[in-house]
């Protein structure tokens, strides 16, 4: 028995092939763009071997990375602070909802998650439109016609705009996540907390909210690494502008490799970008694991 | 409603509870309008003629649907060459997920050797590095092996970054699966390779489903890589056609939104019909993932 199970040629056989497609199209290219960080190539041509040069002006100079960082900072804040919040409290009423109407709403929310964000990014980028958009006719129709905007195109309101559009895309998500975790408290609890004369607010508080950290946790470090991973909404959107004023990392490295052609400092872009993920997450469960 | 102050405690403790509840459907329901109504919106003016978008209504009725509009995106939009791309990189790219990730869990929590916990480690590493990191080097790669451009350029991606969380699910399904089965199978001089197949593929039935679910809505919906690694138009995926199509019919908003509404309209219908099964695995695969 030990011994088929210590086979090493099935054991090669069973890892292998996985972990030859993941080194290939992930850990390779990251060494690899570690490498083209350290040269001045253009993407075509001879190159030099210029050293730290690009990633000492990545970390120390790029006012435009520190920006998409700080972006990237404020999607997460209001991810975790605002849309975390409602999506709780969503699947806390559905679930007293109960019934079909239940299964009904919690079907609904989830719907633009399965949609492509090419789809839903578009679409808002019609919906937020200054002249033809749903959005700016809404208000006119409600006399608030004054509130109309150019809502990607103003220097201050487009991050907040691009915001709501990527809070609105993962509603669903944390909804599900919350909802399911709401799910798995015992209902004997909220009954013991019913009996025991707890009003809403101390059932939640007492009981729901307790009960949920685990869950809080796993969507709060999920909500801010993928905050930092942001791209397409922003390529579709606003690819980075006005300005600068809602660029992240990821779509501004590929500006700069696909655009401003300058490929070896969009690479060493790429491999501070990977490190900061890897400290982010890092750093995120470290917290919550002290907590716990 | 008015005399409730004179009713007994019971009633009005239940006219209190109705009130509650309707007041939570109501919140539910303007939920669900801020969820879909874009998505009418887009479809609603999908149907009229282009300029009809400027008039002052949210909604139109469309008297005469203009279904040239849909016509427009089955021929110039391509969107039936750019589905058949999407089915066959969606399924080539999931069957290997899930085929890859079975066989590497299998390795890393049932066979014994020394390196399987670091092993299993590296490629769980693969949750925190961002797609968007590879782009710039796989692209280079991917012309050098002269692979770009063809399906392998994406479904190598797509696999490769899909099986962090695939085999995440799986590792942590195999622990809590018993190995008595496999054991007296074993014993009875089956491989390994067939008890695989045979044996173990059955019990992991749930998490197969898992995987699959949350794989399929990525690739489906992937849309970086594809407009990165394919420069001409024949591989090309379904997110991609909205793209072209709005360089092409930059100011006919209605044939634009009649291309957004027919892509999203595959995994609409699928969410439709297994919208139970989708929820349960998303669900599943974030929380233990």
């Amino acid at each position: 028995m030990d011994r088929i199970r210590r086979n090493k040629l099935v054991i090669f056989v069973l890892v292998f092939p996985g972990l030859l497609v993941f080194t290939f199209a992930v850990l390779y290219p990251i060494f690899m763009s570690a490498y083209y960080g350290m040269t001045d190539w253009k993407g075509i041509g001879e190159f030099n071997i210029v050293g730290f040069e690009n990633y000492r002006k990545v970390i120390f100079e790029d006012k435009i990375f520190r920006t998409s960082l700080l972006n990237a900072a404020a999607l997460a804040f209001f991810t975790v602070f605002v849309q975390h919040p409602v999506a709780m409290f969503f699947a806390i009423i559905t679930d007293k909802i109960g019934g079909k109407l239940e299964s009904f709403f919690r079907a609904v929310f989830f719907v633009p998650c399965v949609i492509s964000i090419v789809v839903t990014s578009k679409m808002w980028v019609n919906v937020l439109n200054s002249n033809y958009g749903l959005l700016n006719k809404i208000l006119d129709a409600i006399n608030l016609g004054f509130l109309k905007q150019d809502w990607l195109g103003h220097k201050d309101i487009a991050l907040f705009s691009v915001i709501f559009v990527i809070m609105w895309q993962g509603f669903g998500y944390a909804y599900l996540i919350y909802y399911s975790g709401i799910k798995g408290i015992p209902e004997e609890l909220l009954e013991a907390g019913r009996i025991d004369g707890a009003n809403s607010w101390q059932q939640f508080s007492k009981i729901t909210f307790p009960m949920l950290k685990p869950v809080i946790m796993v969507n709060v470090s999920i909500a801010i690494t993928s905050s930092l991973k942001q791209m397409e909404p922003i390529y579709l959107m606003t690819n980075g502008g006005p300005g600068t004023r809602t660029q992240f990392v990821a779509n501004y490295l590929y500006m700069q490799a696909f655009s401003a052609q300058k490929y070896s400092y969009a690479n060493a872009i790429a491999v501070v970008f990977v490190i900061v993920c890897l400290i982010t997450t890092v750093v995120v469960q470290n917290i919550f694991r002290s907590r716990d | 409603m008015t005399s409730a102050g004179y009713d007994s405690p019971l009633k009005n403790a239940k006219t209190k509870a109705r009130a509650l509840r309707y007041i939570q459907i109501i919140l539910c329901a303007l939920m669900t309008v801020g969820c879909v109504f874009p998505l009418i919106w887009l479809i609603d003016f999908s149907l009229v003629k282009a300029n009809e978008l400027f008039g002052k209504n949210f909604l139109v009725w469309p008297k005469e649907p203009h279904w040239e509009n849909y016509y427009l995106a089955l021929t110039d939009g391509k969107v039936p060459q750019y589905l058949l791309n999407s089915v066959f990189v969606s399924f080539v790219s999931v069957g290997l997920i899930v085929l890859l990730s079975v066989m590497m869990s299998y390795g890393f929590t049932r066979m014994k050797w020394r390196l399987s916990k670091v092993f299993l480690n590296i490629v769980l590493l693969g949750f925190m590095i961002p797609i968007h990191a590879t782009l710039l080097s796989n692209f280079i790669t991917f012309s050098r092996l002269h692979i770009q451009d063809s399906p392998m350029a994406l479904i190598i991606p797509y696999v490769a970054f899909n099986l962090p969380q695939a085999t995440f699910i799986m590792t942590g399904f195999m622990d809590s699966v018993p190995k008595e089965i496999e054991e007296s199978a074993l014993m009875d001089g089956c491989s390994i390779l067939r008890l695989l197949f045979t044996i173990v593929f059955p019990v992991l039935k749930p998490a197969v489903m898992t995987v699959i679910i949350t794989s399929f809505i990525n690739v489906w919906n992937e849309f970086i890589m594809a407009a990165t690694y394919l420069t001409s138009d024949r591989f090309r995926t379904l997110p991609f056609s909205i793209y072209n199509f709005a360089g092409m019919y930059s100011s006919n908003y209605s044939a634009q939104f009649a291309v957004m509404t027919l892509s999203a309209l595959p995994s609409l219908i699928a969410y439709v019909i297994l919208n139970k099964h989708i929820t349960k695995g998303i669900a599943a695969g974030a929380v233990k993932g």
